[in-house]
């Protein structure tokens, strides 16, 4: 395997291109924008499943936390735009730090119930609060703010392809600030803490310190997508809690340890739903069924398939 | 004369009863090669565990360059001058062997390696420790090869040089040549006789031959306890010593 961080102009340039082409390819901008928001949300889980090797069942916590806290913030507080994407970024680094500390206290399978028992917690305290959250019913009338700065309005964001162009903008600020945090010393570190965490300790690493900043980071990003979700729905189910097998199946369909990986399973992932779920409700089972063959056959995911066939080809090139 | 790197004083271990280290009272001279041997069971590495941090030892005290390092947690022992090897080969096994060395450099770091929003360049120190040590362990020509890719042997020299990048005042090693081919013994034996003149160390060793021509100073354990301590030719010649290693069939 070779470093950590393959064509790091390459791939942002990549998406850059695939953020342009998605609108015009897909049959709605709103799809396209769903896709970025879980693109966004898996690409946090992958920063800790891919490189920290943190199997967390916490993110539907997380992306819930996020729509209900932009959306209170916004309802309530009557707050901006920015201001209520902030207020999510920063309340899912909280909680996300606060779960991450207490959950790495154990280790291998025990550390994965406790993110698990944490959101299930969460999803009980969210339908009991239902004077803030509207329980069962979900979180009605959130409103989507102009994009503002200074009293400047940029764009009123009422139409879905401004809205779409303004996600797209967030979510390449946050592919290549992951692309950064990967091949920064913390990204380094945490990659090997993967690897072997016990050498990680040894050569003097406070692993506990890396894993809570991982968390804390992931929680952001997942919290900011959900709050971009809330404000493209207009709505905040309770269903957003427990996105969290849906959220680790995009990573790991996609390529764990591989941020475009995340674009693409989460992009497969709404494709195939919206198409397949109006021919038959059950189709879930038949990502059930992806899931299986890509664990068994796939270990690299979409993208590590991809990166194969690449290989393979550049190789009968020089024969 | 200067005072001792690293100062054992009464250090006993005990696991439900059972004295694994026997009050044991051990000083390791700078710059010196120092060997604790012994047959299985003779409590070398819950000695060593006490050292590195990994056990909390029962009773008795260790100090490190004059100062008390009894309770300090493992990954604080790095900074403060302690390097360690592992008997079992531990390495980050995907990555290269550049990246394994440079990671344990920048282990220095500790928690300023927590910096997600710069680039691994800006620490250019770490690289160049990368480098200088692959340069000094033979390895320059695997630097972008994966550790768990090389033999045995040479991941056993790089399980040494994960150890050096922590720039440390006293190296402890634990069977380095342990599950290593008769062949690569006198590479790995000469390679620790070199570092000798750099580094103070402590070398846990089972087999008594590897130890003879390298060590200064050898401390025999035997269940538990230091049975006796001396320059090789004295503890080659006595005879309980003999007898320790007979009683074990060896």
């Amino acid at each position: 395997m070779a470093g950590p961080f393959v064509l790091p102009g390459g791939s942002n340039l990549a998406v850059a291109a695939t953020l342009v082409l998605l609108p015009l390819i897909l049959p709605s901008p709103t799809l396209a924008t769903e896709i970025l928001i879980f693109a966004m949300a898996a690409l946090a889980c992958n920063l800790l499943l891919g490189y920290g090797g943190l199997l967390s069942f916490g993110q539907g916590m997380f992306f819930g936390a996020g729509a209900y806290l932009a959306a209170i913030a916004m309802i309530h507080a009557k707050v901006g735009l920015l201001v209520a994407l902030l207020t999510a970024l920063c309340s899912g680094a909280l909680i996300a730090a606060l779960v991450g500390a207490l959950a790495i206290r154990r280790t291998g399978i025990y550390f994965v119930m406790l993110t698990l028992a944490f959101n299930q917690t969460a999803y009980f305290i969210a339908y009991t609060l239902d004077g803030w959250t509207g329980g069962d019913n979900g979180l009605l009338d959130v409103p989507r703010p102009p994009l503002a700065l200074f009293g400047h309005i940029f764009s009123d964001l009422g139409s879905p392809t401004a809205y779409y162009v303004f996600v797209a903008v967030v979510f390449l600020i946050i592919f290549m600030a992951s692309g950064r945090i990967i091949a920064s010393p913390f990204g380094s570190t945490l990659i090997a803490i993967r690897e072997n965490e016990a050498r990680a300790d040894a050569v003097g690493y406070n692993t506990r310190h890396f894993k809570i900043v991982a968390f804390a980071i992931s929680g952001a990003i997942t919290s900011l997508s959900g709050a971009l979700y809330a404000m493209l729905l207009n709505f905040a189910p309770l269903e957003n809690i427990q996105m969290s097998e849906s959220i680790l199946i995009m990573t790991v369909i996609g390529g764990a340890g591989s941020l475009l990986g995340s674009l693409l399973g989460a992009g497969s992932w709404v494709i195939i739903s919206d198409i397949l779920a109006d021919i038959w409700p059950r189709w879930q089972i038949l990502m059930g069924g992806a899931l299986i063959l890509v664990v068994l056959f796939l270990r690299g995911g979409i993208w590590g398939g991809i990166e194969s066939l690449l290989k393979r080809c550049l190789n009968k090139k020089e024969r | 004369m200067s005072k001792a790197i690293l100062q054992i004083e009464n250090l006993s271990l005990s696991y439900n009863g059972f004295m694994a280290v026997n009050k044991v009272t051990l000083n390791v001279a700078h710059k010196t090669i120092h060997s604790v041997i012994g047959p299985n069971g003779a409590g070398k590495t819950s000695l060593f565990h006490c050292l590195t941090g990994v056990r909390r030892p029962t009773s008795g005290r260790v100090l490190f360059d004059g100062k008390e390092i009894t309770h300090q947690p493992a990954h604080r022992r790095t900074c403060t001058g302690l390097a360690r090897s592992f008997q079992i080969t531990s390495l980050f096994q995907n990555l290269s062997v550049q990246e394994n060395l440079r990671l344990a450099s920048q282990g220095r770091d500790g928690d300023r390696a927590l910096v997600f929003w710069r680039s691994i360049a800006g620490r250019r120190e770490h690289m160049e420790m990368a480098d200088s040590i692959m340069e000094r362990l033979g390895l320059t020509q695997k630097a972008n090869i994966a550790a768990g890719d090389l033999s045995h042997g040479q991941q056993r020299i790089l399980e040494v040089g994960m150890a050096l990048c922590g720039k440390p005042k006293l190296l402890l090693l634990d069977e380095p040549t342990a599950g290593m081919g008769v062949e690569d013994i006198p590479v790995m034996t000469r390679l620790i006789a070199d570092l000798g003149k750099d580094y103070s160390i402590m070398l846990i060793e089972h087999n008594m031959g590897i130890v003879m021509s390298i060590s200064d100073t050898i401390t025999v354990m035997s269940q538990g306890e230091i049975l006796v301590e001396g320059t090789p030719a004295a503890v080659r010649t006595d005879e309980r010593v003999r007898e320790a290693y007979l009683g074990e069939a060896a």
